[in-house]
């Protein structure tokens, strides 16, 4: 096992290698760099402003060369400054939005997991019912919808007309942190960002507890007399739970890469809107630093996922 | 193995019992009115998309322009047909894709060796994790926007899960005594790929390509919304639905965004339906009742 | 299960949903002053993240609520008036600018004096310290502190753009920064840590990515302010700070026209309009063969309906642009007003021969600007053009992919044969010579479009050698007649742009200034009604 665990991360380190170089390259193949994303395309500079910023910056420097710095770096420790913040390390701004992207993608899985796997069981225990139909529909309907509408429309019922909830940001400016505040604000992000990830967990909990349930060992239980509550949490849940681990373990891992669509819309000071700003101003050194932060933590959540399918399923051997 | 006794094959078998799920026929009479909708609007609409009319914009829905007309006096009906034609190219061409993909990877994952198992599940790891927003940004960035170009962003970004799902699935099956027996017998990769692993993970395909055809209308939508995916004034469900951003049109000219929204969830209802009702269908192990 | 879950879970959000307004409600009791909170740095003319005012090319707004440059322009950007320097005298052959500063001291008590400027204007000259500014004071060639109140900056030559340029550089304490070599100066974390300048507000501290905070300088010179914070909030884009701004949050905020009409029924918001100084145009890309004859260009002007949609999409709001120029003393009489005429364009182009040269195969139309109004703008161009049988086909990228595309030295014409675009037209006229001039094609400067006019050029040129400052207007008109009859540019319209305030603010002054300004927006007086 712990030899199992000490070749995976060893392989994670090479793909987290072969990871920064996609994505340098990537990078180089985006048009426009740091300098042009600078510039207010109404308010005209000449180029050879641009060059002398770009020269400042070491972009003139040949792309090997480059990549080569930003690893001997990165290998130490140290993954640079922000090309377009003020003095900020790459670190210290990954750092200071990993906590408020955990925290709302937390509060979202949570609620999201527990009503998820909850009402999938409950969808395929009472299959062709009532509360299975509606569950099925409710969920359908929770995947159907594109999350940025979910969220524009919730900020619009409950911030702008209800005025219920506070329309962005993480705490209220110039005031005291308290948790309440921050809960406040959490509310309505946590659960736009449930309502998909809920849907789609019940739907995956529903078939896979279905075709559990159909199984020889099922029957057997079933014919043996054992009382149904038993039979589903017993010997059904264990396996029909599989496929909703992989999900959810695959869910977690991005996790870490924030929520673009619902920080964007609730201006939360997560990872998903520094990275879109990244991108945007084509901040390279944020860009190579969250790309290997978030791979490290896909990397080390997929190993404990192989390691759950272990505990849950004792035929899987780990090898 | 519930052994039917019926002597048709199991294709009908499969018709038979999708016949009867009255959730998968309502999917079905849905998505027929609106896929021929989309597809035969030209030869009936009096608009056609980029029609545009500036003495006639943001007007509410009238017998004129039953859908009410856009910020520039399109018509929003016209355009809610052209936006389906789009979207459900985008999203028919980028599940077929990584459908493929993806099934390839997982199941040569499974059945192909250690060597194979690892080079296979190192390329997922290594798709899986590139985090997606950057992935993303940076790839459409640089195909630039454009339907085939979303077609490519959403297919690539989306293909990883599926093969760890068939992996999951077809390791399972790896360990029963009918696929140990094959493998012992010298069975080829391709038998063991289509012969057993496709149908044993049917279930799994059809729920995720359903999934997948929901979850790259609403990609395709979400890369609207970021200002890629596909560029106005080509119509698409997402790009149109991008203009809920502002307040004015959220509030004051809601047939904007509701009938396009409305269209995209309608559709996505209807073929989720239709997915369930073709998993239980094509399920060799489905309960008989 | 999964009800009682559901209940408990909706148990719990009704709970805090019902406590939490309550917490949250009775912050701004104790402040006397009161807080005013807005989205300075939304929208265009807007930095958002930005400190170092050497290194901005916007953003100004809020920089000159604890920064003041020299010299500045008034709210309604007719002229530039003293900020720093309580008097400007130039002289006769327009080389040397003498500047008699006000007596006042940086927020850290220490005063404000003539080796202060001289520093500022040193380090805003030295391209090493990653200044913005450099090129434009290139023709700087002295800067003297006879006395502690007196600066005299001596020219090489005349240039009439330096006291519009010198309203953007912001005084910088000399005691404070320096010690830091010019090369670390430009994301120095003093900026964003414990900046001073000489504005009524104080840098307090900054939030990153959420706001930046400024307090109260009771010692500033205007007066002490009337509100005691200032708050600048940070939003992804302007739909946010709408939101905010309707709920309460944030008392103002840049909004997009067409999100305008949401407040302008509404008595709780004061909507506040202004010039955009910014001509948009459709830009023909001269290096690309169809451009040539003069007709085309032409038929461009009387192909799009220019008033229709001024009326229907920009509210009314926006000028249509004969030549570079809208203002009033910029524009000759009796020039070509290119009114609306298809029939015209189609002569036009049958003259020119269209067919040949392009037919109705699509031409790609590059633009940087995504708002939904310039979306639908590009719609009905693309649609009125289409009647003529010019077939243009938008593609709208982000900034930088913008600017690398058409900044790029060679080879590429044929990837932006147009463009629809905008360039800051005023409020000091000289502004658009970067962009028509000969002598400005990259990399000297911005003629993107690489426009070989000579009409045009020299009328710029004669524009810009004009030291006499009573007969520049004349001057600007002839670069007004020169762009109406060559069109280098499909002149199209300068638009309005629009801010919001709360009806609670008092005596607020705002103006939509490209880059933000630097205007006299007298934040000393601004305050809040509870």
């Amino acid at each position: 096992m712990l030899r199992y665990c000490l070749h995976r991360l060893l392989v994670g380190l090479a793909m987290l290698l072969a990871l920064t170089v996609l994505i340098f390259t990537l990078l180089q193949l985006t048009p426009g760099d740091p300098i042009d994303a600078y510039i207010d395309p109404n308010v005209a500079m000449t180029k050879e402003a641009m060059d002398a910023l770009r020269a400042r910056l070491g972009l003139d420097q040949p792309l090997p060369v480059q990549y080569l710095a930003w690893l001997s770096q990165a290998a130490q420790g140290n993954l640079g400054h922000s090309l377009q913040r003020f003095n900020e390390t790459v670190s210290g701004l990954i750092l200071s939005r990993i906590g408020p992207t955990l925290l709302l993608m937390g509060a979202g899985l949570s609620i999201a997991i527990v009503i998820g796997i909850a009402s999938g069981i409950l969808s395929a225990v009472r299959r062709n019912t009532v509360p299975d139909y509606s569950l099925s529909v409710l969920a359908l309907l929770g995947i159907s919808s594109p999350a940025f509408l979910t969220a524009l429309l919730g900020l619009y019922v409950f911030s702008v007309r209800l005025k219920w909830t506070p329309s962005g940001g993480m705490l209220t400016p110039a005031t005291d942190f308290s948790v309440g505040d921050l809960l406040h604000h959490l509310i309505l992000p946590a659960t736009v960002l449930s309502i998909g990830h809920a849907a789609l967990i019940m739907r995956y909990m529903r078939a896979s507890m279905l075709e559990v349930l159909n199984q020889d060992y099922v029957r057997t239980a079933r014919a043996k007399g054992v009382k149904e509550f038993w039979v589903v949490t017993k010997h059904a849940l264990r396996n029909a739970l599989l496929p909703v681990v992989t999900l959810i373990g695959s869910t977690i891992g991005l996790a870490v890469g924030g929520a673009i669509f619902v920080e964007s819309v609730f201006n939360w000071p997560g990872m998903g809107l520094l990275l879109i700003s990244a991108v945007e101003t084509r901040d390279y050194p944020v860009i190579m630093g969250a790309t290997l932060v978030i791979g490290a933590c896909v990397i080390v959540v997929n190993i404990l996922t192989d390691l759950a399918y272990a505990v849950i399923d004792p035929r899987i051997k780990v090898a | 193995m519930p052994a039917s006794p019926s002597s048709s094959g199991p294709l009908a078998r499969a018709t038979g019992r999708f016949l009867l799920n009255r959730a998968a026929l309502l999917g079905v009479a849905l998505l027929l009115p609106l896929l021929a909708a989309v597809l035969t609007y030209p030869l009936w609409m009096p608009y056609r998309p980029n029609d545009i009319d500036l003495l006639a914009m943001n007007a509410a829905p009238s017998a004129a322009h039953w859908f009410g007309t856009d910020g520039v006096g399109r018509d929003v009906l016209a355009r809610t047909l052209e936006g389906g034609r789009i979207s459900l190219l985008v999203a028919a061409a980028s599940v077929v894709l990584s459908t493929a993909i993806g099934f390839l990877v997982g199941a040569i994952s499974a059945f192909g060796g250690r060597f194979a198992d690892a080079l296979a599940m190192r390329s997922v790891d290594l798709a899986m994790t590139l985090p997606p927003v950057i992935f993303l940004l940076v790839l459409a960035s640089i195909v630039g926007s454009g339907i085939w170009s979303t077609v490519v962003v959403i297919a690539l970004l989306s293909w990883p899960v599926l093969s760890r799902m068939i992996r999951a699935r077809l390791l399972e099956l790896r360990e029963r005594e009918f696929v140990m027996a094959s493998r012992g017998m010298g069975a080829g990769i391709g038998h063991l790929l289509f012969r057993h692993g496709l149908p044993n993970s049917i279930d799994i395909l059809v729920v995720y390509a359903t999934l997948q055809v929901a979850n790259a209308i609403l990609l395709e939508a979400g890369l609207s919304f970021l200002g890629l995916g596909v560029p106005p004034p080509a119509a698409s469900w997402g790009n149109m639905l991008n203009a809920a951003r502002s307040t004015a049109v959220l509030e004051q000219y809601p047939w904007q965004w509701l009938f396009p929204g409305g269209a995209l969830v309608l559709a996505v209802l209807a073929i989720n339906f239709i997915g369930d009702g073709l998993r239980d269908a094509f399920d060799p192990r489905a309960d008989l009742n | 299960m999964n009800l009682k879950t559901t209940f408990s879970a909706l148990a719990l959000s009704a709970a805090l949903l019902g406590a939490l307004p309550l917490a949250s409600g009775n912050g701004n009791a104790l402040a006397q002053g009161g807080t005013i909170s807005g989205g300075f740095d939304v929208g265009p003319g807007g930095f958002q993240g930005n400190f170092n005012p050497l290194a901005a090319t916007s953003g100004f707004t809020w920089l000159v609520t604890y920064f003041e440059p020299l010299v500045i322009y008034d709210d309604k950007l007719a002229k530039i008036v003293g900020a720093l320097a309580d008097t400007y005298e130039v002289s006769a052959d327009q080389k040397t600018y003498t500047f008699k500063l006000a007596e006042t001291k940086w927020h850290d008590g220490q005063p404000f004096t003539a080796k202060d400027v001289r520093f500022t204007l040193e380090l805003a000259r030295n391209e090493k310290a990653g200044s913005v500014f450099a090129a434009r004071l290139g023709v700087v060639q002295s800067v003297e502190a006879p006395d502690d109140r007196t600066v005299v900056i001596t020219l090489s030559a005349p240039s009439p753009s330096m006291l519009d340029t010198l309203t953007k550089v912001m005084m910088l304490p000399e005691h404070a920064l320096a010690a830091i070599p010019a090369e670390q100066i430009a994301k120095h974390a003093w900026w964003s840590s414990s900046p001073i300048g000489t504005g009524p507000f104080k840098f307090t501290k900054y939030v990153a990515d959420q706001y930046v905070e400024l307090a109260a300088n009771p010692d500033y010179r205007g007066g002490k302010p009337a509100a005691d914070k200032l708050i600048n909030r940070y939003f992804a884009d302007p739909a946010a700070a709408i939101a905010a701004l309707r709920s309460g949050e944030i008392q103002f905020t840049y909004v997009d026209s067409n999100d305008v009409s949401t407040f302008s029924s509404d008595s709780n918001f004061k909507v506040i309009e202004g010039d955009s100084y910014v001509v948009n145009y459709v830009g023909f890309n001269q290096e690309v063969p169809l451009w040539q004859d003069l007709r085309i260009r032409q038929a461009f002007m009387y192909a799009i309906n220019r008033d229709a949609i001024i009326q229907s999409l920009y509210g009314g709001a926006a000028k249509p642009a004969n030549c570079v120029y809208v203002a009033d003393q910029l524009v000759p009489q009796g020039i070509e007003s290119y009114g609306y005429d298809p029939e015209k364009a189609k002569q036009l182009l049958a003259e020119a021969g269209w067919n040949k040269i392009n037919g109705d195969k699509p031409i790609t139309i590059l633009t940087y600007y995504t708002s939904p109004l310039a979306t639908n703008v590009l719609a009905a161009m693309q649609a009125m053009l289409a009647q003529v049988g010019i077939n243009i086909v938008p593609r709208a990228v982000d900034t930088p992919t913008y600017n690398s595309i058409v900044y790029q030295q060679s080879g590429n014409a044929g990837d932006y044969p147009l463009i629809y675009a905008g360039l800051q037209n005023g409020p000091d006229a000289s502004n658009i010579n970067i962009g028509l001039n000969e002598k400005q094609i990259p990399p000297a400067g911005a003629n993107i479009l690489r426009i070989r006019m000579a009409a045009v050029t020299d009328a710029l040129d004669a524009a810009l050698a004009e030291t006499d400052a009573a007969r520049s207007d004349a001057r600007y008109q002839d670069v007004c007649k020169a762009t109406n009859a060559e069109l280098p540019w499909a002149t199209m319209w300068v638009a309005n742009r629009y801010g919001v305030a709360s009806a609670k603010l008092k005596d607020f002054v705002w103006t939509p200034a490209p880059a933000g300004g630097p205007y006299q927006a007298h934040v000393e007086k601004w305050s809040i009604a509870e």
